[in-house]
């Protein structure tokens, strides 16, 4: 048998949750809210993790005062040394890199989505939309993944270490990224709610339900779609930031079309268009892939010769599949949208009685 | 006086067919003007091409003296043109008084970075909250306020129709079969409604309506279409007594 | 095009083009039906081929190796896990009338799960990268050019097998029967059409035929659980070169997206430098550039009696 440290195991899952719920909120702001299929959301999230690779490796060294080193090819080992040095002596560069990662994260992953929105506005087919996020994702993970000096193609950057890597003790330093990471999905999960009873949330329920008629009722329905595919792709980003940082790499290899499916079925196993839901599916997700890497060590330990990830990824095909035919509201459907002007409506009546 | 709303030789095109041919009308302000014809004569697509939701391929539509020829459904509701459907377009998954909501122009919480702040925009909501009591208890609807649109009677759906228009201050309503589908007692009750909009709010109609028996009491002109074309005008005793018009509209 | 490009590397590559653009067509056909009977963009189709691949794999471990029986058991696989796909997923929630994302995440979902059964059994049986054991003879050499035995199969055979699918499609009552599903499934069924009959049968040969491609492309290259997952794209992309409803235009599509990824990046990359990394990329750029500007994909270039109507 293999001992399990529970709190350790905890504090793992709570910051993939933390994580995991950025994404998802994100997802259910464009699709659940706003009716987008974001089949592209791999690709907001590596712009976070990207952005990350970028800042570690240049901006980082500038931060601390001392000159940067070329973070690819032979000088690799340095640039990971003196990344590693700084982060663990410095933690005011480390901080500021932090946020400024954050900052530059949400500004072009906003950026990047309000164009893509505009650019696809002229598709024939809604679902062409769906088509040309998934693909376009990919190309770009092409791309970056082929530009060698970008963020070393195949080997990626290493050693991305999160804001508290200066604290000697590892599980005080585990809870506190866990605490940022909470703190950070708490942040989007308070605003996607406002958002979602405020008019704005009302416009864009109105653009899911009827395209045509919202237009007709006065409403800029490409700028409306645009705005939350910037808040969407920016709220990704963040989560992608945090997804770098967790594991500690940049690595184009981890921004396929499965991450989005995750993302997707976390919406899904929610409640598509209920915060509340994607918060629920952020944590089945995070626990499922935890157990799921406990799962295989305890498999391959009993000598089974079953690959554990790969009986996930059926199960995660299930799922998602029986959700689809038998739950398609999610285990938390969507409550209906009653904004504050009911309140004014119920006073005025109760007043002329 | 130039009229509220004109018309100048509009044509459509789908393809080979030509569903709107070189139309031209006037809707003087103040009136309530009824579109008739068959079938397929092309009235909705006429409504569809002032509303800026259909392309139109030439001609001129002039509002208030203003060129709206190429402007997006938006900016015509914007500029004061409302307008209903054949079959209810409501959000039926939103309360009545969110449908009625949603239309209100200029509202500062549809802005992203406003939104989240409720502070910001809650007066400005509470003063559209209670414009829409007001205009609920005109179509009889205000204790209905909380109601899914999906649960009202079919009449009712239209006078939803109706009153979310008018929550966007309109100078203009096209409607397209106010009465469609609803009973003759309640249809007579809804074009007396219409006829209070006017009388009450000042504002001009462009009505397309099957039921000419109720058209005709309220309607003070009447432009006649047949396959595209405009093919009779005049007032409603005219137009009733109409020999063409006849031959066309009931075949005999 | 090929001005700076070594005759011997130009051959090659065009070699490549049409045994790869022969494969890409036999699948990409079944995506253009499935969409255009089924209204379904089904993400799961090239795992019919890999499953087809691992039927020929695992006949022709088994010591028989007529090249016939091989394709026959890729077909039946691929036939079989369609069909199954069908009946089990996608017909229940088409009952229900989902939207168009919930059929691709089912169809993903359906990928996902097919694939991840073959990862387990490949894992399982340890059938990693082997080729379908047919005896590998070299029939033509000039200098890097070389023709094999199997390269005189794998063309001539999705040849034949395009032609034969496209006089089906053309000139039997089963391919009358699928148009008048394409055009308009109601007046279809009110005609008198058996419907469901007629799209199992679609089902059938479009997941067999895709099985036959697998098990053609595993004579060339080994057989592995993600060669299927890999294609996806580039299939795809021929379809949609297609209009997602041309037949003669899939088939165009396909040997236009072989022939970029095979030819053009050569060319670019003996010319301009460009990475033969970013090959990947061009299937990708393809669909993206056609949704956005020719939606119609190459249709209106080639009007043919062989076009689904939409």
């Amino acid at each position: 048998m293999i001992n399990i440290d529970i709190g350790a195991t905890a504090i793992s899952i709570l910051t993939l949750f933390g994580i995991y719920s950025l994404m998802s909120i994100s997802l259910n702001l464009e699709y659940g809210v706003a009716g987008l299929p974001n089949f592209g959301k791999a690709l907001f999230i590596s712009i976070g993790a990207y952005t990350a690779g970028i800042t570690y490796t240049r901006l980082l060294p500038l931060l601390a005062g001392v000159e940067a080193i070329h973070p690819c090819g032979p000088t690799m080992g340095g640039a990971l040394q003196l990344r590693s040095e700084i982060m663990a002596s410095n933690p005011t560069a480390g901080f500021i890199n932090f946020g400024l990662t954050l900052l530059f994260a949400a500004a072009i992953a906003g950026a990047v989505g309000f164009a893509v929105s505009y650019v696809t506005l002229r598709l024939k087919e809604e679902w062409f939309l769906a088509l040309v996020l998934l693909v376009g994702g990919e190309t770009v993970r092409i791309l970056v993944r082929g530009a060698d000096d970008f963020i070393c193609s195949h080997n990626g950057i290493s050693g991305v270490a999160q804001p508290f890597f200066f604290v000697a003790d590892p599980r005080s330093r585990a809870l506190l990224f866990m605490l940022l990471s909470l703190a950070l999905a708490l942040l989007a999960y308070l605003y996607s709610q406002r958002l979602n009873h405020s008019p704005f949330g009302r416009m864009l329920k109105g653009l899911r339900e009827n395209e045509e008629v919202t237009r007709g009722l006065g409403k800029n329905i490409s700028l409306a779609r645009a705005q939350i595919m910037a808040v969407g792709s920016l709220i990704a980003a963040i989560g992608g930031v945090l997804f770098a940082l967790n594991t500690g790499f940049v690595n184009t290899n981890d921004f396929v079309v499965n991450l989005t499916l995750d993302v997707w079925v976390m919406v899904v196993l929610g409640g598509i268009g209920n915060n509340r839901g994607a918060l629920l599916g952020a944590l089945l997700i995070a626990i499922m892939d935890r157990f799921a890497q406990i799962g295989a060590i305890v498999l391959n330990m009993g000598g089974s010769d079953i690959e554990f990830n790969y009986v996930r990824f059926i199960g995660f095909g299930l799922i998602l599949l029986w959700m689809l035919r038998y739950r398609p509201a999610g285990l938390l459907p969507e409550s209906r949208l009653t904004t504050d002007a009911h309140d004014v409506v119920r006073r005025v009546i109760g007043a002329s009685k | 006086m130039t009229p509220l709303l004109e018309m100048k030789n509009l044509r459509k095109d789908f393809g080979g067919l030509r569903a709107v041919d070189n139309v031209s009308l006037q809707v003087p302000e103040g009136a309530i003007i009824g579109l008739i014809g068959p079938n397929g004569s092309g009235k909705s697509t006429l409504i569809n091409l002032i509303a800026g939701s259909t392309d139109l391929s030439s001609g001129q539509v002039l509002f208030a003296s203003q060129d709206i020829s190429d402007l997006p459904a938006d900016e015509v509701f914007k500029l004061g043109i409302a307008r209903g459907y054949q079959e209810p377009a409501l959000y039926f998954k939103m309360t009545v008084l969110d449908n009625l909501l949603l239309p209100v122009k200029d509202q500062r919480g549809e802005r992203p970075w406003y939104a989240p702040w409720r502070r910001s925009w809650q007066h400005e909501e509470a003063a559209h909250a209670e414009a829409a009591v007001q205009v609920l208890e005109q179509v009889q609807l205000l204790h209905h306020y909380d109601t899914l649109a999906s649960d009202l009677s079919g009449g009712q759906m239209k006078l939803l129709e109706i009153a979310r228009c008018l929550m966007g201050k309109p100078q203009l309503l096209l409607l397209d079969e106010p009465t469609a589908g609803v009973a003759p007692k309640l249809a007579y009750e809804i074009f007396q409604q219409i006829a209070r909009l006017r009388d009450d709010f000042g504002i001009t109609l462009l009505i397309v309506e099957h039921r000419l028996e109720i058209l005709f009491d309220f309607a003070d002109y009447v432009y006649v279409m047949h396959l595209g074309k405009l093919l009779a005008q005049g007032a409603v005793d005219e137009i009733a007594n109409d020999a063409i018009v006849r031959e066309v509209y009931f075949g005999d | 095009m090929g001005d700076n490009l070594p005759p011997a590397l130009l051959t090659t590559s065009l070699v490549n083009t049409i045994q790869i653009g022969s494969l890409y067509a036999l699948m990409a056909l079944g995506i253009t039906l499935t969409f255009s009977v089924m209204k379904l963009p089904n993400f799961a189709h090239a795992e019919y081929a890999t499953a087809g691949a691992y039927a020929a794999l695992i006949v022709s471990l088994s010591g028989v190796l007529n090249p016939l029986v091989i394709m026959i058991a890729a077909f039946v696989v691929g036939a079989l896990s369609a069909l199954i796909s069908h009946l089990a997923v996608f017909k229940p929630l088409e009952r229900r009338d989902v939207s168009f994302y919930t059929l691709i995440l089912a169809s993903f979902a359906v990928g996902l799960i097919i694939r991840y059964i073959l990862f387990t059994m490949a894992d399982y049986f340890n059938l990693f990268d082997l080729r379908i054991a047919i005896p590998l003879r070299v029939l033509f050499r000039e200098g890097t050019l070389i023709l094999s035995n199997l390269f005189a199969w794998v063309v001539p055979t999705s040849l034949v097998l395009v032609f034969i699918l496209t006089l089906l499609l053309n000139r039997s009552p089963l391919g009358r029967e699928m148009r008048a599903l394409a055009n308009n499934v109601n007046l279809a069924r009110v005609i008198g059409i058996p419907v469901e009959r007629v799209k199992n049968y679609t089902w059938l040969l479009v997941g067999g035929l895709a099985g036959v491609a697998g098990a053609l492309w595993g004579l060339q290259t080994a057989v592995h659980p993600l060669m299927g997952w890999g294609a996806i794209i580039s299939v795809f992309a021929a379809a949609i070169l297609g209009g997602l409803s041309s037949f003669s235009g899939t088939i165009l599509g396909a040997y236009v997206v072989a022939f970029s990824e095979n030819t053009v990046i050569l060319f670019l990359n003996v010319n301009y430098g460009v990475d033969l990394a970013y090959k990947p990329a061009i299937p990708f750029i393809i669909i993206i550039v056609v949704l956005l500007f020719r939606p119609q994909g190459l249709t209106k270039l080639i009007r043919r009696a062989g076009d689904l109507g939409r």
